[in-house]
């Protein structure tokens, strides 16, 4: 039965997402239901595959009985399983959330709405999953299309932001789709360890490099690395409230996660791709990231851009932390995605009930805040610490073993865009604080109700992070067993 | 310089590929109507598909379909499946994309009533 999980993992989520559009014209009050306990059943599937896999190891499965180098293949090892069950608790709180922050779009069409989202979660399994080349390409395509829907249906300027997302984010599956088809040129294969295994001898020859090279553009597009972050401000900011906590979690950690399993388990740690060692390169490019995002942050006046530019420059620490080529910092960079996903969730959601409830879209907006709920402002405080990286909440692990893996390979850049981009994150907190606590509240207002729904995601996600925190040991020994078993 | 022509003059297919993915990006980048980019991007996706097809053409090669009678497979006489298959589903993919994209064009003018990007872009302000 276990060996079969996987395949469970994905069609749970995606079966429910299929018949939805069927049950719900029919009867439209059974789609959040069914939504909601989809993702749940999701969920304990992947606690459960997450035990299986910690205790007995990676499962593989093939497709159809096809055996691995000729049938698709799908690899549940602990870097997916650990991803995957992040991924749907993540989503069943935004799911949670979504109802106290309905956009019109979940009332037009709810089974519609619910679709999408689901659809979403099970490309993103799929692609934590797939162990082929071009499966990853199918299942980023499912996730893109679909974020897309999602965030043009807020409808208004958010059809721009969704349109420009489309072609960059279409151009940039192109460009993937050009690179896989160059390796199978070269190798004339697809399976992933199969590549790995043909690849030592063609390192150097062209049609490898460019479409390693294709290959990396694409998923850089995918997971908004700068310089070509461009689309995700905007989409992020204009998508419906409900929506933009379950894709800036996830999208973008998904599409690092795929370059980390082919960054690992295709290219191998420290090869050189025709005379470039790519982990310095990856190095270069997470510092520029990390800063330059800060920098970025500190200028926004929009909360949910401002947001938004903290997860991209998030994105560069957690390359930072897998470039470094020793088991340390891949396992902080793994476990500092994990809880960036949360923290993403957990701002995102705040970002979305201060235009909900204060009316609060900008920094100058919070000024004016005078009755503020204090479900909000503590979760933000936690979420504040996790971004800075105070101890107990999980950031500070993670940053702690980027920083001793970047000391253990004599990094001293990596380490110092680490603490500068740690201080640029304190800048803007701090800047956002300002305008929050600007006004002290009279005693005569009452502090906003916020509804359940609402002080519930936020209380699970600030316990999360704090529980990251205090378990970040287990987690991350169970990271460093991955990498040392992956050759670090 | 001589070399260079002439290594072109043997691969037309990749002059070709190349050609149409740099005039598709050109058409993404430059045009301002909606649609017009969305043609670009139509044309760098059908250049990617037409390099995966220019190579796995295979000359003097038939479909990979045996006969009942076959006893011994030679596999140089057939062509090469597997990337034909790839390009089947990109092109699904595309298509996808394609409807995705149409209808955010749709409601886009519907919203705004053009599809050039500095007058939807002036009417958002």
């Amino acid at each position: 039965m276990s060996e079969h999980l996987p395949v469970f993992l994905f069609l749970v989520p995606f079966v429910t997402a299929v018949s939805l559009p069927i049950v719900g014209t029919r009867h439209p009050t059974w789609c959040r239901p069914l939504a909601l306990g989809s993702v749940s059943l999701m969920s304990v599937l992947a606690i459960i595959n997450v035990s299986v896999v910690a205790a007995h190891g990676e499962i593989r499965y093939a497709f159809g009985g096809w055996a691995a180098p000729l049938g698709i293949e799908w690899v549940d090892d602990g870097l997916a399983a650990i991803v995957i069950l992040t991924v749907s608790l993540l989503a069943l709180i935004s799911l949670i959330y979504g109802e106290g922050d309905a956009g019109t779009a979940r009332k037009q069409s709810p089974a519609l709405y619910f679709t999408l989202i689901l659809l979403l979660i099970s490309a993103l399994t799929g692609i934590a999953l797939a162990a082929d080349l071009f499966n990853v390409f199918v299942f980023l395509e499912v996730a893109a299309l679909t974020s897309y829907a999602l965030v043009g249906a807020a409808g208004g300027r958010a059809l721009v932001s969704a349109f420009r997302y489309l072609i960059l984010g279409s151009f940039g599956a192109s460009l993937y789709l050009l690179g896989v088809s160059h390796l199978y040129v070269a190798t004339g294969t697809l399976n992933m360890a199969d590549v790995a295994s043909r690849l030592p001898d063609l390192m150097t020859s062209s049609s490898v490099v460019s479409g390693f090279i294709f290959l990396f553009l694409g998923l850089s597009i995918k997971m908004a690395l700068i310089p070509l972050h461009g689309w995700l401000p905007d989409a992020y900011s204009d998508a419906p409230g409900a929506v933009s906590p379950i894709l800036a979690s996830s999208v973008t950690k998904v599409a690092l996660v795929a370059w980390l399993r082919i960054m690992f388990s295709v290219v191998g740690p420290g090869t050189e791709v025709g005379h470039v060692p790519v982990l310095e390169l990856l190095d270069v490019l997470g510092i520029i990231a990390a800063v330059a995002g800060g920098v970025l942050a500190l200028t926004q006046t929009d909360i949910k851009r401002m947001f938004a530019y903290g997860g991209i420059s998030h994105v560069g620490l957690i390359l930072i932390g897998a470039s470094m080529g020793n088991a340390t910092g891949f396992a902080g960079g793994v476990f500092y995605l994990i809880n960036d996903a949360v923290m993403q969730a957990a701002l995102f959601i705040l970002a979305g009930a201060a235009l909900h409830y204060y009316g609060a879209r900008t920094l100058d907006d919070l000024r004016r805040v005078r009755d503020r709920s204090p479900w909000m402002t503590g979760g933000l405080v936690v979420a504040m610490m996790s971004m800075i990286g105070l101890p107990p909440t999980g950031g500070f692990f993670g940053k702690w073993n980027i920083v001793l893996g970047a000391l253990q390979a004599e990094s001293y850049a990596a380490v110092a865009a680490v603490v500068l981009s740690t201080l640029l994150t304190l800048a803007y907190f701090v800047k956002l604080l300002g305008c929050l606590f600007q006004r002290a509240p009279s005693s005569a207002d009452a502090p906003v109700e916020v509804p359940m729904t609402l002080s519930v995601s936020l209380g699970v996600l600030s316990a999360a992070m704090i529980g990251l925190g205090l378990m970040s040991d287990p987690i991350i020994s169970f990271f460093l067993e991955f990498a040392h078993r992956g050759g670090m | 310089m001589a070399e260079l022509l002439e290594a072109l003059f043997y691969r037309p297919n990749f002059v070709v590929f190349v050609t149409l993915f740099l005039w598709g990006v050109y058409i993404m980048l430059i045009h301002p109507n909606f649609v017009k980019k969305l043609i670009g991007l139509y044309i760098v996706q059908t250049s990617v598909l037409f390099f995966l097809v220019a190579y796995s053409a295979k000359s003097g090669a038939t479909v990979p379909i045996l006969p009942p009678d076959t006893t011994t497979v030679d596999a140089a006489q057939y062509a090469n499946p597997l990337p034909h298959v790839l390009t089947l589903t990109a092109i699904v993919v595309q298509v996808a994309t394609l409807g995705v994209s149409l209808a955010l064009v749709s409601a886009i003018y519907r919203k705004y009533g053009s599809l050039e990007e500095h007058e939807v872009l002036e009417r958002i302000e």
